[in-house]
């Protein structure tokens, strides 16, 4: 039967004492994924330890390095002036993520450890180059992002380790940046989805930032498409090479959501169309 | 271990017994007798439980009825006015045809408040935004549209 | 044209108020003093043998109060096949088998305790399409017939066939033949309230079922035999229909869980609900039939059809609902949609183990025309005839008698075409490029009943009370389409009262008069007959009564004015020489004479004629009743012949779309639906019905899809299931209704329930081809296929 306790600790440290009791526990953050596992019996706890009511792990601060608590809801996000102004491409991603009633309660960092292959924020936090922080009974780490994920549902995290913040360096001036997702309708899961970071300098790209969700067991980049806008001028007629490029860096699955060959093509797609954008030129 | 909850439910205080698996949806369908807020799904895909916590729209059927201690909840019961007449947003509903079997209707309309309490003049597009995670299989969603864009006129108009 | 006074009016509906403050109550809502809850434990194969059947442990669960099997209670046969059981006894033929039921004192008992019965199997190979299941040697999904006679295949002894002129010669005659196969998928009807009842027996052993049902009279007659089988022949159900959360013809037959919770509320001697969570809903519940189509037609050089020749195979899944009766429905457009002399339509249908479909909302219409309107395009570009163009020169007529010997009255198609054609700039449209394209399709559909079954009769009574109110008891059930609106409207018009005084009773078996069920798009078609018969007989009643009553009520207020103002004078005119019956009128609720001076003195109030009936001695009440059955015919579906409609509406939509031919996107820019109405009953309710019928016709042609492999539903959520929401229907729709003022239809009107979906998906289909030259035949139209359409070209 799908009962379990639920606990509402107002620390870290009694957040993690509740878990010492209950082995079988989970946190949770805003629950609109968790809620969905237990009720499919994906998951069963015992206990539920929310950490809503932790002080300091959500909301946005910060200068030169931007720290987002990890239980700021999508909508926080969507809501907070330097993240609009600074990170669009994170914006994007929250605007597309499900509809309001989930994004006021689903939390970036749920959304990140939850690890699904199409998460939102993960291509944006990707090409952003993000830091994860998470505390262990006491001690804080913090890692690149792009360690963070291991597979389908498994993030590296030990369970007792909570995500506490994201930080994000501030971005080049010369930085643009835009994510792309395709759903089989507007609220959807990603079925695809692309977050493209450049750093022009004309038409020299200084740093190409490329991550594609839903093409593989985790969030990733595409290092080769970013090797190729980083070494040539980024001109029109590359377009062509970087689309085929993109599209052969990924090997999605066939799922009851779509197939890999379409997938593929619409990595290829979107990158294209996603530099089509930030470089301002009309779609070919 | 049932523990009590304590809440503001449609402006009035009230303490409830609540166990930890309990969603919030179960909580005000049950001991509260709240009905007006329907489960269509139970995993958020339909929103026909939306309700509104401290102004924010959110699926009930997915909010741990714990969470909900000394927040504003809103239901749909609690929109009639003090006279028990219907709020100028469900009075446009009913006038635009925006209801049909009516099981998204509470849901829907609720969502729709949220929408224009934050946003009094809304774009079509921003309608469509706030709504989106508000399914209805029997309207087409067109008078649904209308009655929003209908409520907004008349509340700005005072009417 | 006759002027009406409430009929066309823009009314909101009664019950619109009790659900925007959340009040109205549906089953979700209803509990029953002392009610149990029911849980089923489905089959967890597709094909097996039940070895056995341990429920030992469920049983001594605490809560729990009972759990039946097929090898503790009597046998119940059930669908119209009898081939279905409420629970399986030896075998299983699909993952929804119902295998046992609980009943506990809450639904998580009942679900744990569902958890603890224990079944053995023995798996058998299955067979998960048509094609496989007819093979030589195929693994029978029905060892035996219902009569308990083997059966050498899965082949469905049904059968739907029309013939008619001479096809093959047609075929000879014709300039040009175009021949395609298309397909369609299952689709779940989805209403946002989910399947349920609850079922209660009296001390006498009657029973009482609370549930969602279309039709309350054939599910009586259903339950009755079932309590027949469980040993209360004699016994009556009683079957109430609460407020619904959408139908869309789900609640067409009766349902294994409706059996399982008389069985659980029978046993355990207390009130039963069972009620499907949503993914109870996708994965247990039937739905929308799925089919393959191929379909020739031809034409001469000036591009005149010269014959149809239409093969439809079905998918029949484990066992028999009315899926199966689709191709009874096919078999209209086939031979009735534009003139076309010769037609050959054959349908089979193959026992599958894959889940058994229903009726749903055109039952079988979208489905032919899906492959018939595509075929009409690819015919009309073979001749080099505009697709527009083509539909016209092959337009039906009034007056005309089709094939399957449908008889036309009135036809709004020309002008349906022409609408949608000058709001499209079609001529225009169809050379623009840009990978936009126009696109058309046109749809017949019954309006005027559909005779299926041996009567398509309704019944009203209309029952005055002492204030003018009207009660109706009425048997058609409103699911959200309005029939509630439209019947006030029409027993406010046909009687001359107030709509506001027009009070509609619940569903119920018991009190209102039968009706064989709300489908085939009648409700409206027939609850305004049968209020307009009733009213008559209620008018002629009370003008009888006031030939008598009403000059004395004058007098009475005439000596009230002049004892207010004694130099009152009336003018001269003789309310006793003319009160004939004849004579007098009855409008918003005042009874005056027609030839009367306008004074309110002259005038009476129903409810005070009402009460002066009544109140008296050997005094009377006023009720009355009426049975509409209409002037349609049950036809032979084995010969194909047969007016089942007593009139029929006729209708075209037009889209226009732009493809995204790197990601095959379709995006829909505008549509136009033109329908051929009768009348325009309710404008906010007729809206309401095409919008929501265009809606589901969008999911039909690009979103929706019920995914099984190996009999098994693997998108059992909204997850994966995608129905549109309002980004999807964010494009312009027009709608145009043409009033054809039909003679047979009430108020002129047709019925218009389900023509809105019937033929959207062509429509798309035909669009995009226009953009892109890719026509897709399996519905959906996903961007995957439009990309690997776009490839192999």
């Amino acid at each position: 039967m799908r009962r379990f306790e639920y606990f509402r600790p107002h620390t870290l440290d009694e957040a993690f004492a509740l878990q010492g009791k209950f082995p079988d526990s989970r946190f949770i953050a805003g629950g609109t994924d968790l809620v969905v596992q237990i009720k499919n019996r994906e998951l069963q706890p015992s206990a539920l330890i929310s950490l809503r009511s932790i002080p300091g792990l959500s909301g946005v601060a910060g200068d030169g390095v931007t720290r987002i608590g990890a239980l700021t809801t999508i909508t926080g996000l969507m809501n907070h002036p330097a993240l609009q102004r600074n990170f669009p491409v994170l914006m994007d991603a929250a605007r597309n993520l499900a509809c309001v009633q989930i994004r006021n309660v689903a939390t970036i960092g749920g959304n990140l450890c939850r690890c699904s292959p199409c998460a939102d924020t993960a291509p944006p936090l990707l090409v952003l180059d993000a830091k994860v922080r998470f505390r262990n009974a006491g001690e804080d780490r913090e890692i690149p992002i792009h360690d963070f994920f291991m597979g389908p549902g498994e993030t590296c995290l030990a369970p007792n380790e909570i995500l506490t913040e994201i930080l994000l360096e501030a971005p080049a001036e010369n930085a643009r940046m835009l994510f792309l997702k395709k759903g089989r309708v507007k609220m959807d899961l990603a079925i695809a989805s692309v977050a493209v970071l450049l750093e022009m300098d004309g038409e020299r790209c200084r740093k190409a930032r490329i991550a594609a969700g839903s093409v593989a067991p985790v969030p990733m980049r595409l290092p080769d498409v970013e090797a190729l806008l980083e070494s040539a001028r980024v001109t029109r007629e590359l377009l062509d090479e970087i689309r085929h490029l993109a599209a052969e860096s990924v090997s999605p699955i066939d799922d009851i959501r779509s197939t890999g060959a379409y997938r593929s093509e619409i990595v290829g797609v979107f990158v294209k169309r996603a530099i089509e954008q930030l470089m301002g030129w009309s779609p070919v | 271990m049932k523990r009590d909850v304590s809440f503001v439910l449609n402006g009035l205080e009230v303490t409830v017994a609540v166990d930890g698996h309990d969603r919030l949806i179960d909580v005000l369908r049950g001991p509260l007798g709240h009905i007006g807020t329907k489960e269509g799904c139970g995993e958020g895909e339909c929103g026909a439980c939306t309700v509104l916590i401290d102004g924010l729209a959110v699926n009930a059927c997915l909010y741990p009825a714990m969470e909900v201690e000394g927040k504003q909840v809103a239901t749909i019961e609690g929109l009639r006015d003090e006279e028990n007449r219907l709020s100028v947003l469900q009075q446009a509903f009913v006038d635009r045809g925006a209801i049909q079997c009516g099981f998204c209707t509470p849901g829907m309309i609720m969502s729709a408040k949220a929408l224009l309490d934050a946003n009094p003049v809304p774009t079509e597009e921003e309608i469509r935004d706030a709504l989106l995670g508000n399914l209805c299989r029997c309207t087409g969603y067109v008078q649904i549209i209308e009655a929003v864009k209908e409520a907004a006129i008349r509340l700005k108009d005072g009417s | 044209m006759k002027k009406f006074h409430h009929i066309g009016k823009e009314m909101p509906r009664p019950e619109s108020r009790d659900k925007a403050l959340g009040k109205a109550h549906y089953l979700h809502d209803i509990e029953r003093p002392g009610m149990l809850y029911g849980k089923i434990r489905f089959s967890d194969h597709p094909h097996a043998r039940i070895k056995h059947i341990d429920i030992s442990k469920a049983e001594r669960l605490p809560g729990v109060k009972a759990v039946i099997t097929a090898q503790n209670t009597p046998e119940i046969r059930i669908g119209f096949l009898r081939d279905n059981f409420a629970l399986k006894p030896d075998k299983v033929r699909q993952y929804r088998d119902e295998i046992a039921g609980v009943a506990a004192i809450d639904p998580d008992i009942a679900a744990e305790a569902v958890e603890l019965i224990d079944v053995a199997y023995e798996p058998l190979p299955g067979v998960f399409g048509p094609e496989d299941a007819m093979k030589e040697g195929a693994p029978l999904v029905h060892e035996t017939d219902p009569q308990g006679r083997p059966r050498t295949g899965n082949l469905l002894a049904l059968r739907f066939h029309h013939a008619s002129g001479d096809p093959e010669a047609g075929r000879r005659a014709a300039a040009f033949v175009v021949e395609g196969e298309f397909s369609t998928p299952r689709i779940q009807q989805s209403c946002m309230g989910t399947a349920g009842c609850i079922a209660e027996f009296d001390g006498n052993h009657n029973l009482t079922i609370r549930t969602k049902t279309q039709i309350p009279f054939l599910a009586q007659r259903d339950f009755n035999r079932a309590l027949s089988d469980m040993g209360l022949r004699g016994k009556n159900t009683r079957v109430i229909v609460p407020t619904l959360g959408g139908a869309f013809g789900s609640g067409l037959d009766t349902h294994a869980y409706e059996y399982i919770a008389i069985l659980l509320a029978f046993r355990t001697g207390q009130p039963v609900k069972i009620l499907y969570t949503r993914d109870e809903e996708f994965a247990y519940l039937s739905p929308r039939q799925s089919c393959r189509i191929r379909i020739s037609q031809g034409c001469d050089r000036t591009g005149r059809l010269t014959f149809r020749h239409v093969d439809v195979l079905q998918d029949n899944g484990a066992y028999t609902s009315w899926g199966a009766t689709y191709p009874s429905v096919m078999m209209m457009p086939a031979t009735s949609l534009y003139r076309v002399p010769s037609v050959y339509f054959d349908a089979k249908l193959v026992y599958t183990n894959n889940t058994y479909c229903q009726a749903m909302r055109g039952y079988g219409n979208p489905e032919l025309n899906w492959a018939l309107e595509n075929n009409m395009d690819e015919l009309a570009e073979a001749a080099g005839i505009d697709p527009y163009d083509f539909r016209r020169i092959n337009c039906n007529e009034p007056g005309e008698t089709t094939p399957m010997g449908l008889r036309i009255s009135t036809c709004g198609l020309k002008e349906c075409l022409e609408s949608v054609a000058g709001k499209l700039d079609w001529k225009n449209q169809r050379k623009k490029g840009k990978r936009r394209g126009v696109g058309m399709a046109s749809l017949i559909h019954v309006g005027g009943g559909g005779r299926i079954y041996r009567s398509d009769g309704s019944g009203m009574i209309l029952k005055l009370d002492d204030f003018g109110n009207v009660n109706v008891y009425h048997g058609g059930v409103e699911m959200g389409q309005g029939l509630h609106s439209v019947l006030t409207l029409a027993v406010a018009e046909a009687l001359g009262v107030r709509p506001e005084k027009v009070y509609i009773n619940p569903v119920d078996t018991g009190t209102c008069p039968w009706d064989v069920g709300t489908h085939a798009s009648r409700g409206a078609f027939m609850a305004c007959h049968g209020a307009i018969l009733a009213a008559n007989k209620l008018r002629d009643q009370i003008f009888a009564f006031a030939g008598e009553l009403f000059p004395r009520e004058i007098e009475k207020n005439i000596k009230k004015l002049q004892k207010k103002d004694p130099d009152f004078k009336p003018p001269d005119f003789d309310v006793r020489e003319a009160a004939k019956p004849e004579r007098f009128e009855l409008r918003d609720g005042i009874l005056f004479l027609k030839d009367a001076p306008a004074e309110p003195w002259l005038q009476l109030e129903l409810g005070r004629l009402l009460r002066s009936i009544h109140f008296r001695n050997q005094g009377q009440m006023l009720t009355t009743e009426a049975f509409y059955d209409p002037p349609n015919e049950l036809p032979d579906f084995e010969k194909g012949y047969g007016n089942m409609s007593a009139t029929y509406a006729y209708g075209t939509q037009g889209a226009e779309v732009e493809v995204d031919t790197e990601t095959g996107e379709v995006k829909i820019l505008q549509m136009v639906a033109a329908h051929d109405v009768g009348k325009v009953l309710n404008p906010p309710a007729l809206k309401g019905q095409i919008y929501g019928a265009l809606a589901q016709g969008v999911g039909y042609a690009l979103y929706e899809e019920v995914l099984s492999q190996e009999g098994r539903i693997m998108n059992p959520n909204f997850r994966d299931y995608k129905i549109p929401r309002f980004h999807e229907m964010g494009f312009p729709i027009e709608l145009d209704f043409i009033e054809t003022n039909d003679a047979f239809g009430p108020f002129g009107a047709k019925g218009v329930g389900e023509p809105g979906l019937v033929p959207t998906a062509p429509a798309i289909s035909n669009a995009i081809y226009n953009a892109i030259g890719v026509r897709i035949r399996d519905l959906p139209i996903t961007p995957e296929k439009i990309l690997a359409a776009l490839k192999n070209k």
